[in-house]
């Protein structure tokens, strides 16, 4: 899905660079990668300077492929991924992974289902064995799903209806599109939960739960030549689907002139969103995105983060990017207003800030504190044996081209003043606009 | 680069033994087999360090770590909010707060700019008994980075500007804080355990104590602790030992030492029993947090106690989860963790449930302190416990930050430097009856402190029948964390 982009010629970023510090680049991975006849893809990279080896599954998968009146089941189905399959019973997945001294834990995305573990690297064959027999065998009974059902109604209360702010990503998306696959959130609505059926969990694990949907990621201390065959051993006697996975998504039709919504919650303080669409992750404006979002708000030296909280102290907190993920999402500026000041002030400011960066071109030191900051996110992760898995994994089913993980930083360090400015009136026009106000529901705070 | 809006699923569970009637067959023919047997596994040891000393008295701890071209630095100082004068609450947090927004030779836009510009990140902040600054720069920028982390630590002016600033940044902080049931449950348990000793106010302190707390306060807090003497550096990654402590003379090697008095502190008061209710109304769940006084970080007990709490709610066996979540639907998560200072420390069990079953929860907490206590732990419930802490050894030394935090941990807190090198050894030590024996002298299941923050409508009744009925209901909007009744007079 990545495009071509054009590399821009060594003298111009040479003569751009020169003035400043070269940043430090995160350095390569060494990886292989696979595919097995049933269509799983694999991806190895050792890295032997720790006895510990991470395997991820991803399942390409998340909230967005969810059909109409089932919203959060993609999550909901992760969760049955631990209640047993035939060699593994009930809960075991984890207890045994936690016998060996290991972590495990599974999340969901809007675009994927990941399943990963860590552990000591004498088990990789164990690991392996597990997440093999739960994508070929899941135990479905109807009394364990209804009492997960259960457990995932807590989380939901837990993480989004009984904290502050927890719904604002919600309301958000309700309430910019009218269509696509974006318009709910992953956790889903109480009364889709409760409509889903031990018959949804059974399609949905034969359509997807596939290898030829799934991307197997080993980082750590093993023998590459010895992964693979425990992976073709365990994931190789899985037969090839011969399903075909539906991928069409509806896109939300442009907009003609800015929205505007004011809604109340039971918030502390009011909360100010300004929200435009862009394109999807990949996409070759997709990049300048990035840095934009890094010049609006990564430190205390960014530009949302100056203006509205330390210069003006119009908000508590102040931050805003872009969402870029596998189809075409949003990028959005949040601002909790801060006592003495209002919701209008906020808007404004945030706006300012986004026409500021159609109007003027940043500065070369802007950019290239940006491309800095994103070196540093990359080394960063690579820290750690998740971290790397987590990117080549990425690479793989966001981007179906696993040379992204690494190439990335190349199309980052040629990127322009004028990509930054491009994008930035592309996308962040006044008629694409929402801005949404949520006020506390009393209208005063405690 | 990836969303992160992401769901974070089952942690570690026990087998909950459900029959299964039906299964999603992609591969009818699967074998009905064992799990595989491990490999040879690899001989794993505590990775080298060194712990140095400048002349001044500062201890620097060096981890070499060169997978990463990048390196980290953590100065710690011996003094926190244990130390915030009465009435004035939150002022180590609001000192460290100020530390990178200005010094004698920086502005607070000019600290932001060159971290920011070098693609490094820098963080401050104040516990209970340390304050803390760090910096992480790529590693061609380590000089840069280790001088501005002596720039904050040594020079701060606590600019008036600033002081306001950040004086209303904590207020308004506090304000979502006091919104948060789970933010509200750990303070108020907190004040029960603690009474009026320093541990058991807020970190973050109150909008009332903020307001008295002064330049010269700030001032004060910083003169008095901030000194090579009582404090200790790490610095870990892509570094050599000889690089990191030239860089480590030239920036903190002529700070002045000095003495150090650190405030006398009241004993913790005895465990009692407490129950309070935080009234929440529009809540649709209920955060529940029950625990009792423990033990400092420094005792003889600690792996004992260590054991029981885990057996009881954390990784590798967990009553509580099973009990609450895998058993009987109850909550997403449920956990007990012990939480060890230099001066005192606490057992805390914590979940979150739906409203009506409030009761039901508190009581099942409650019940497995007792089993704790009075059932003796059997040899393989006790033995995964075991199994967690040393297979995950070769875990906790995967980052030079986290190694890095253990060496810290045994400086900062005075313990043997071998607890590095045997703590498998001692963690299998451990037996069932060690483990009733602390359970015995430690646990006061009948002198637990208990607090539930949520709709009170909806549970109230069935507190009573739960044997609960003595309880202290108070309004949210009436809490002070700072009164000794709890509430706003």
């Amino acid at each position: 899905m990545m495009k071509q982009l054009i590399p821009t010629s060594l003298l111009i970023a040479v003569l751009t660079l020169a003035p400043l510090d070269a940043a430090v680049r995160p350095p390569r991975m060494e990886y292989s990668i696979a595919t097995l006849p049933n269509g799983l893809t694999v991806v190895l990279s050792e890295d032997h300077s720790t006895p510990i080896v991470h395997a991820e599954l991803w399942y390409h998968v998340g909230s967005k492929d969810e059909r109409p009146g089932r919203t959060g089941f993609a999550h909901l189905f992760e969760h049955m991924m631990f209640k047993g399959s035939k060699n593994v019973d009930p809960e075991e997945h984890a207890s045994m992974i936690a016998s060996i001294g290991g972590q495990s834990n599974a999340y969901t995305n809007d675009d994927s289902t990941v399943f990963w573990e860590t552990v000591p690297s004498q088990y990789l064959p164990l690991m392996l064995w597990m997440e093999a027999d739960r994508m070929a065998t899941l135990r479905i009974d109807d009394a364990t799903f209804k009492s997960e059902r259960e457990i995932v109604k807590e989380e939901r209360r837990l993480r989004v209806d009984n904290q502050p702010f927890g719904r604002l990503s919600e309301i958000l998306y309700d309430n910019f599109y009218t269509v696509g696959p974006y318009k709910h959130t992953t956790i889903g609505s109480m009364k889709d939960l409760d409509a889903a059926s031990v018959a949804d969990v059974r399609e949905f694990h034969n359509m997807y739960y596939v290898p030829g949907n799934a991307t197997l990621a080993i980082v750590g201390d093993f023998d590459s030549a010895q992964a693979m065959e425990f992976v073709t051993k365990y994931f190789g006697r899985i037969p090839k689907s011969t399903g075909k996975i539906p991928r069409d998504y509806a896109q939300e039709p442009p907009g003609t002139k800015e929205r505007r919504v004011t809604t109340t919650e039971n918030w502390p303080l009011p909360a100010v969103v300004v929200a435009y669409p862009i394109t999807y992750d990949g996409h070759p404006d997709s990049y300048a995105l990035h840095i934009a979002s890094k010049i609006l708000s990564d430190g205390e030296s960014s530009r949302i983060f100056k203006s509205l909280v330390y210069d003006t102290g119009i908000a508590v907190s102040a931050f805003g990017g872009g969402n870029i993920i596998e189809q075409p999402n949003l990028f959005f500026a949040v601002a909790l207003v801060q006592r003495g000041h209002t919701p209008a002030e906020a808007e404004k400011a945030l706006i300012a800030e986004f026409d500021k960066l159609r109007a003027e071109p940043v500065a070369e030191k802007e950019l290239q504190r940006a491309k800095n900051q994103f070196f540093r996110d990359y080394i960063v992760d690579r820290e750690t044996i998740r971290g790397k898995a987590s990117q080549l994994a990425h690479a793989v089913v966001i981007h179906n081209d696993v040379k992204t993980a690494d190439d990335e930083v190349e199309i980052f360090t040629d990127l322009k003043i004028s990509d930054v400015q491009r994008v930035s009136k592309t996308y962040f026009t006044p008629e694409n606009r929402l801005v949404l106000h949520i006020l506390p529901r009393s209208g005063a705070t405690r | 680069m990836k969303a992160r809006r992401i769901m974070a699923a089952s942690l570690v569970t026990l087998l909950a033994g459900l029959a299964a009637v039906g299964s999603a067959q992609q591969a009818p023919n699967w074998p009905s087999e064992n799990p595989p047997r491990p490999l040879q596994s690899r001989p794993v040891n505590f990775p080298p360090y060194e712990i140095r000393a400048l002349a001044n008295g500062m201890q620097v701890i060096v981890v070499m770590h060169h997978e990463q071209p990048e390196i980290s630095m953590r100065l710690l100082v011996r003094a926190g909010s244990a130390y915030d004068p009465p009435g004035k609450t939150g002022l180590a947090r609001l000192a460290a707060s100020l530390l990178n927004q200005g010094t004698s030779t920086r502005s607070a836009g000019e600290i932001a700019d060159t971290i920011d510009s070098i693609g490094g990140a820098m963080e401050t902040g104040a516990g209970s008994d340390f304050t803390q600054g760090s910096a992480l720069v790529m590693k061609d920028s380590f000089s840069i980075g280790m001088e501005l982390l002596a720039d904050i630590a040594r020079r701060p002016v606590f600019a008036p500007e600033e002081i306001t600033r950040q004086k209303q940044q904590a207020v308004s902080s506090l304000q979502v804080s006091l919104e948060d049931p789970d933010y509200i449950a750990g303070a108020v348990l907190q004040r029960l355990i603690y009474g009026s000793h320093p541990y058991g106010l807020p970190d973050s302190g109150t909008p009332e104590t903020i307001a008295k707390i002064s330049r010269a306060d700030l001032q004060e807090f910083h003169r008095k602790y901030f000194a090579p003497n009582n404090a200790v550096l790490a610095v870990v990654g892509d570094v050599e030992v000889a690089e990191a402590m030239a860089a480590a003379q030239k920036a903190f090697g002529d700070w002045p030492k000095q003495t150090v008095q650190p405030p006398q502190l009241p004993e913790p008061p005895r465990p009692a029993r407490r129950i309070i209710v935080i009234d929440k109304p529009d809540s649709v769940q209920t955060a529940v947090r029950i625990g009792q006084l423990g033990v400092p970080r420094k005792t003889p007990d600690y792996m004992e106690l260590d054991e029981a709490i885990r057996i009881l709610g954390g990784e590798g066996s967990n009553r509580l989860f099973r009990v609450l979540r895998s058993e009987r639907s109850l909550t997403y998560s449920a956990s007990a963790d012990m939480n060890t200072m230099l001066l005192a420390g606490d057992f805390v069990a914590e979940t979150d449930t739906r409203s009506e079953a409030t009761a039901e929860v508190v009581r099942l907490i409650v019940d497995e302190f007792v089993r704790l206590q009075r059932e003796r732990t059997g040899d393989s419930e006790l033995a995964g416990a075991q199994a967690y802490m040393t297979g995950s050894f070769p875990l906790t030394i995967e980052t030079p930050g986290a190694i890095a935090r253990q060496v810290l941990n045994v400086i900062m807190y005075d313990l043997p430097l071998d607890e590095l090198r045997t703590y498998r050894q001692r963690a299998n030590s451990v037996t069932p009856d060690a483990i009733s024996r602390v359970a015995r002298t430690y646990l006061q299941p009948d002198r637990l402190s208990i607090v539930m923050v949520g709709n009170a409508a909806a549970f109230k009744d069935q507190l009573q029948k739960s044997g609960f009925g003595k309880y202290e209901l108070i309004p949210l909007e009436q809490l002070d964390l700072t009164a000794p009744e709890l509430k706003r007079r």
